[in-house]
């Protein structure tokens, strides 16, 4: 029996193998029903990969392309709103991770402690809800909230508190390049930690039993138990969702977008937000020079999923892809 | 058995300092959750813009609602969220089982080719600009079908469906094709009924996905017939793009009317179908 007809099963079983013609038309069915997943894919994925080309091309809308080479990318890297926004998307979306990330592992810590059953359930509903909101609802609630009108929640509340005079202006909390970074992840804490717990709680609730109960017969705290068996549980877990959503670092957009203004686009713009802007808010965009931001961008992305991948395998033997 | 119950007691629960304390922790990161979501549902039935937080509207009214189902320029986009809603999860569920189901034939040659291909594009994308290029080559500019064929294939949730296709016992599979089940025969008639709950948690998932999306409206849409729910609330708190209409409410009650009518319809779900939400992400993450 040559090794190229035999094939080991999951089981490690050795079986014949089929030859190869046979096999294709016994699994016929099978790739007829990848069809449409795969024109799908093929259009919408690889398509657009194609497209790729325009980075080192001059094409300008109602222009036909031709070659440059590599002026795209001479005038992205000496363009300082460019820096800018790959910077913003880095300190934005990693400090926004960790914080989130925290956030969630507290909350997840101390609803593991809650006794009432009731209680618990009740409130990983209410903490669960905002991650149903889109981004472009939850803007709309805090620009009401945040508004610098008569209506806005926060300035009232400030006037009524003798903290804002009569005489003094509101305060256009998302409009200030100080105010806005830490808005903006408040904001994210709000929306996300609730889901975040999820991940955690299901991790708590396979600790076994036994280990709080020999805890308790060497007369721990409550506090020493969260220290020393609870949290080095969750030590694997957390790193998890860290590696998880680096490797998500470069997709930042939509949360941005929807909060940001020109009154802060030092602070607040992003890669995502910068290509948006560049192309679709200029009299004659520009594809090449925002296709060679874009290819940037993936090639940044691609580099994070990679290394995220090789950590995540290292880490549980896994990898994220 | 008795006694070995007894040898180890659970101390006893009292009230601790730490218990009360958690308490009080949780009512107020409840009150930081529900807070801006009742100022706004109180703030939607209230005829006069106020800044104050109330438990209960003071002039209370229907109007912004009226204005929301009665206006064109509102209903319209309100129903084709609908639609695209229900047409992308169905057409997601659609791809994203059959391909589930064709990458756990390890007997398929090719399979891991197939694979690869799916997951290559979870590295790599062409970007923002040739997916608008490729886009208006389609003639998809300016069309909300372009929500529905967007979010319809959808990787991640392609290897989720795998990922729970591989627990079903081969066993079966085998049984039915020895009866002589067809390939499709064996996905409809075993697959899919043993997998109602995978279904329901990524069916919302795609749902979810496709009622929230503002920015595939945003780069894609501008014909006002065309646009999303999300995108015309947005539009209309930051441009005050209000429509011109005869109910003497405030802007404010109209633009907290359309919030709540953004969320409702998850929200009217939610406390029925949290199981399979939370499932979904616990069959990602999780699963060994």
């Amino acid at each position: 029996m040559s090794n190229k007809n035999t094939t080991t099963t999951a089981s490690g079983i050795q079986i014949r193998r089929k030859p190869l013609g046979l096999r294709i038309w016994n699994n016929r069915g099978h790739y007829i029903m990848f069809l449409p997943v795969f024109i799908f894919v093929l259009i919408l994925n690889y398509w657009p990969m194609l497209g790729i080309r325009y980075a080192f091309m001059e094409y300008k809308a109602g222009g036909s392309p031709s070659w440059t080479g590599l002026t795209h990318f001479e005038r992205m890297f000496s363009t300082s709103a460019f820096w800018s926004a790959f910077g913003n998307t880095l300190v934005l979306s990693i400090v926004k991770l960790f914080l989130t990330t925290f956030a969630s592992v507290i909350v997840s810590v101390f609803l593991n402690e809650m006794g009432n059953l009731f209680v618990k359930k009740t409130l990983q509903t209410i903490i669960y809800l905002p991650h149903f909101m889109s981004w472009a609802v939850v803007a709309s609630i805090f620009t009401l909230i945040l508004s610098p009108s008569s209506t806005g929640m926060i300035n009232g509340m400030l006037r009524d508190l003798g903290i804002l005079g009569p005489n003094d202006s509101s305060i256009y909390f998302l409009a200030d390049s100080k105010m806005w970074r830490p808005i903006f992840y408040l904001i994210n804490i709000w929306k996300d930690t609730g889901w975040g717990t999820i991940i955690f709680l299901a991790t708590l609730s396979g600790i076994s039993p036994e280990l709080y109960e020999a805890a308790d017969i060497d007369g721990a705290t409550r506090l020493q138990k969260i220290r020393f068996v609870t949290l080095p549980a969750l030590a694997n877990t957390i790193i998890t969702v860290l590696i998880l959503n680096l490797a998500k670092v470069m997709n930042l957009f939509e949360s941005v977008f929807v909060l940001y203004n020109s009154a802060v686009y030092d602070v607040s713009d992003v890669i995502g937000t910068y290509i948006y802007r560049q192309t679709f808010m200029v009299a004659r965009p520009d594809y090449g020079y925002s296709t060679a931001v874009g290819l940037f961008r993936s090639i940044v992305g691609c580099i994070l999923v990679l290394i995220c991948n090789k950590a995540s395998n290292k880490v549980r033997g896994r990898g994220i892809v | 058995m008795a006694e070995a119950k007894v040898a180890y007691q659970k101390p006893k629960k009292k009230i601790t300092v730490f218990s009360i304390v958690n308490y009080v922790v949780f009512v107020i990161l409840a009150l930081i959750i529900l807070i801006p979501m009742w100022k706004v549902l109180v703030d939607s039935f209230n005829s006069v813009g106020v800044y104050q937080f109330r438990l209960w509207p003071s002039d209370f009214t229907l109007d912004g609602y009226r204005v929301i189902l009665g206006e064109r320029g509102l209903l319209r986009p309100l129903m084709n969220s609908f639609v695209t809603t229900i047409a992308g999860a169905l057409l997601g569920l659609v791809l994203s089982t059959l391909g589930g189901y064709v990458l756990i034939q390890f007997d398929m040659p090719g399979r891991n080719l197939l694979a690869y291909f799916l997951l290559f594009t979870m590295i790599f994308s062409g970007g923002m600009i040739p997916e608008y290029l490729v886009m208006r080559r389609l003639g998809l500019l300016n069309n909300m079908w372009i929500l529905v064929i967007k979010h319809g294939i959808n990787v991640s949730n392609i290897v989720l469906m795998r990922n729970f296709f591989e627990g079903i016992p081969a066993s079966l599979f085998e049984a039915a094709r020895i009866d002589g089940c067809t390939p499709m025969g064996i996905f409809v008639k075993i697959v899919l009924p043993l997998s109602k709950a995978a279904l329901a948690s990524i069916g919302l998932m795609f749902a979810v996905a496709v009622w929230n999306d503002y920015s595939t409206v945003q780069i894609y849409i501008n014909s006002p017939d065309q646009v999303n729910f999300q995108y015309k609330l947005r539009v209309m708190i930051m441009d005050g793009d209000t429509p011109p209409t005869a109910y003497p409410i405030s802007q404010t009650t109209l633009y907290n009317a359309g919030i709540i009518a953004a969320i409702l319809p998850f929200m009217i779900l939610y406390p029925f179908l949290q199981k399979y939400f939370v499932k979904g992400v616990n069959i990602g993450a999780v699963k060994e």
